[in-house]
């Protein structure tokens, strides 16, 4: 079963190696092609993030200039490449399908190139896309400050209770962010059981935001939208220390360090 | 006979791939959340007066989720309206801006209110409140207030500096019915007063956020929802639509008729290039 199964295989990888010298240099480019773009748009991305639309382009083009190049490299190549492509397109002796195909290439080609240009053509509908620096850098009075607060599991627990009390309506009594009062506000409060948030920052990070809000960001942070209290006007500042080590306990998370 | 027959079935096959790219196409190009509230233009009266008006059914229609005003420290932690339902028209000169929202009692207190930044500068959304690192703008704010049967112009840039305008340019009037308050607002697409009232450009997004209040009274005599204790939004999108411009169908077809001209001469060349 296993070796029919192999035979079966290696029957169709001849039959495609047949097809591709029949085809010459062109049908190899074009295989090359379209392989390499299902690698680029399908395998890869199994092993890393998406490539992004315009780098696939970009690899796609210079895969095509290379195999231009290799294929214009003799006369004799250079016909074998182009060739197809001149008979094709001239149009002669041709019946049937490939008739039909030619037709249609021929009317679908100016009509891609007005649609392209219909599109670029069209100003946006879209609102503008804003690209919003969710972690950006603290002012310099608030970088490597450590938690005064010893970590016992009384003040822990104190925390907790604080986070409860003052934070929870909007980043969840879960930590997730998903409080009853976050609903109408964009940006998201802030979900601190995501490893890319809390996790990635020290708890003199966490002491600024708190203690300056939404108002407190840089013009990247985008402070004008952010509902974030600024809770220096209510809150000591230990209460503040306290609650950092609450957040932290109850989302199951470390505050990063430099060791 | 037997082979015209194959060539319509694979020209069929062939049309139908286009066909459906197409529509793949399209379907990618209409999904689109409820981030901008749109005013379409429209020709005649706009229904300024009237929250109930026939018109409002054809005006796109956008929601957007309301939280508790948390920002200020005088704050409540949950609050009677949810959500809030946007539309908006504009006949060029002018808009008119309805807001929908459930509320189970009709009270005299009952209050909604548009926001919107003032000039170039960014405001922040709770009333233009004062930010550390960024210069910011003031906010426009149109309150309407079921007792006074009218809409206030206002601004501020901070909490406790709201101020009534001395020109009042906006206008409006709101109606309850079956459980849903309805609010519409009116104004000139822009004013004179480039210091005090939002300008509104047709096609241009400027930015919008919303507040609902509450005015049920409770057994303590206080108002549910009053002053900072209030369902608020932040900012948003607004458009009013621009007229429909047609000059990218001429590009188009210019296009076209370039594209059309390079393959007869290619294909022609190519024939003659053969032939001898």
């Amino acid at each position: 079963m296993k070796g029919g199964l192999l035979l079966k295989g290696e029957v169709l990888l001849k039959k495609v190696g047949v097809l591709l010298d029949k085809g010459g240099v062109l049908a190899k480019g074009v295989v090359l092609v379209v392989g390499l773009y299902l690698f680029l748009k399908f395998i890869l991305p199994l092993f890393t993030a998406p490539l992004p639309a315009n780098l696939i382009f970009l690899y796609l083009t210079l895969a095509v200039a290379g195999i231009v190049i290799f294929a214009t490299i003799s006369g004799e190549s250079t016909e074998e490449f182009f060739g197809p492509i001149v008979r094709f397109l001239s149009g002669e002796g041709q019946t049937g399908p490939m008739k039909i195909t030619r037709l249609l290439v021929l009317v679908l080609f100016p009509l891609l190139v007005g649609w392209q240009t219909y599109a670029s053509a069209v100003p946006s509908d879209m609102p503008p896309a804003e690209s919003r620096t969710i972690h950006p850098a603290p002012p310099g009075e608030f970088v490597g400050l450590s938690n005064p607060i010893p970590n016992t599991p009384e003040n822990v627990m104190m925390g907790k209770g604080l986070f409860a009390a003052f934070c929870s309506p909007c980043h969840g009594a879960n930590f997730d962010g998903k409080g009853p009062a976050a609903r109408g506000f964009d940006p998201p409060p802030a979900n601190f059981v995501d490893p890319g948030t809390i996790a990635q920052l020290q708890e003199s990070y966490l002491y600024w935001r708190i203690k300056k809000g939404g108002v407190g960001l840089p013009v990247e942070g985008m402070p004008w939208k952010s509902a974030m209290p600024r809770w220096e006007l209510e809150l000591p500042d230990e209460w503040v220390w306290k609650i950092i080590m609450g957040e932290y306990d109850g989302a199951h998370q470390k505050p990063r360090t430099w060791e | 006979m037997m082979s015209n027959r194959r060539h319509i079935r694979y020209l069929a096959l062939l049309a139908g791939v286009v066909l459906a790219a197409g529509l793949l196409e399209a379907e990618v190009g209409l999904a689109q959340e409820s981030v901008a509230v749109r005013a379409d233009l429209v020709k005649g009266a706009l229904p300024a007066e009237d929250p109930t008006a026939a018109a409002w059914n054809t005006a796109p229609r956008s929601e957007f989720p309301l939280s508790p005003q948390v920002h200020w420290p005088t704050r409540i932690g949950e609050v009677t309206v949810k959500s809030v339902t946007v539309r908006a028209l504009h006949d060029g000169r002018h808009l008119a801006i309805l807001l929908e929202y459930a509320d189970p009692s009709k009270d005299p207190h009952d209050a909604a209110a548009l926001e919107f930044m003032v000039g170039d500068k960014k405001a922040h959304f709770a009333h233009g409140q004062p930010m550390a690192q960024v210069e910011g703008g003031p906010v426009n704010i149109w309150y309407w207030k079921n007792v006074s049967a009218k809409v206030l112009d206002m601004n501020a840039q901070g909490f406790g500096t709201l101020k009534v305008q001395a020109q009042q340019d906006v206008k409006g009037k709101g109606v309850y019915q079956d459980g849903t308050w309805k609010v519409v607002f009116a104004r000139a697409l822009s004013t004179g007063d480039v210091e005090h009232d939002v300008q509104i450009k047709p096609g241009e997004f400027i930015n919008v956020a919303f507040a609902i209040w509450d005015g049920k009274k409770l057994d303590s005599g206080d108002l549910k929802e009053k002053g900072s204790e209030k369902a608020v939004s932040s900012w948003w999108y607004f458009r009013a639509e621009p007229p429909p411009d047609y000059s990218g169908y001429l590009y188009a077809a210019l296009a076209i008729g370039l594209a059309v001209g390079f393959q007869f001469v290619v294909v022609r060349k190519l024939k003659k290039g053969r032939s001898a």
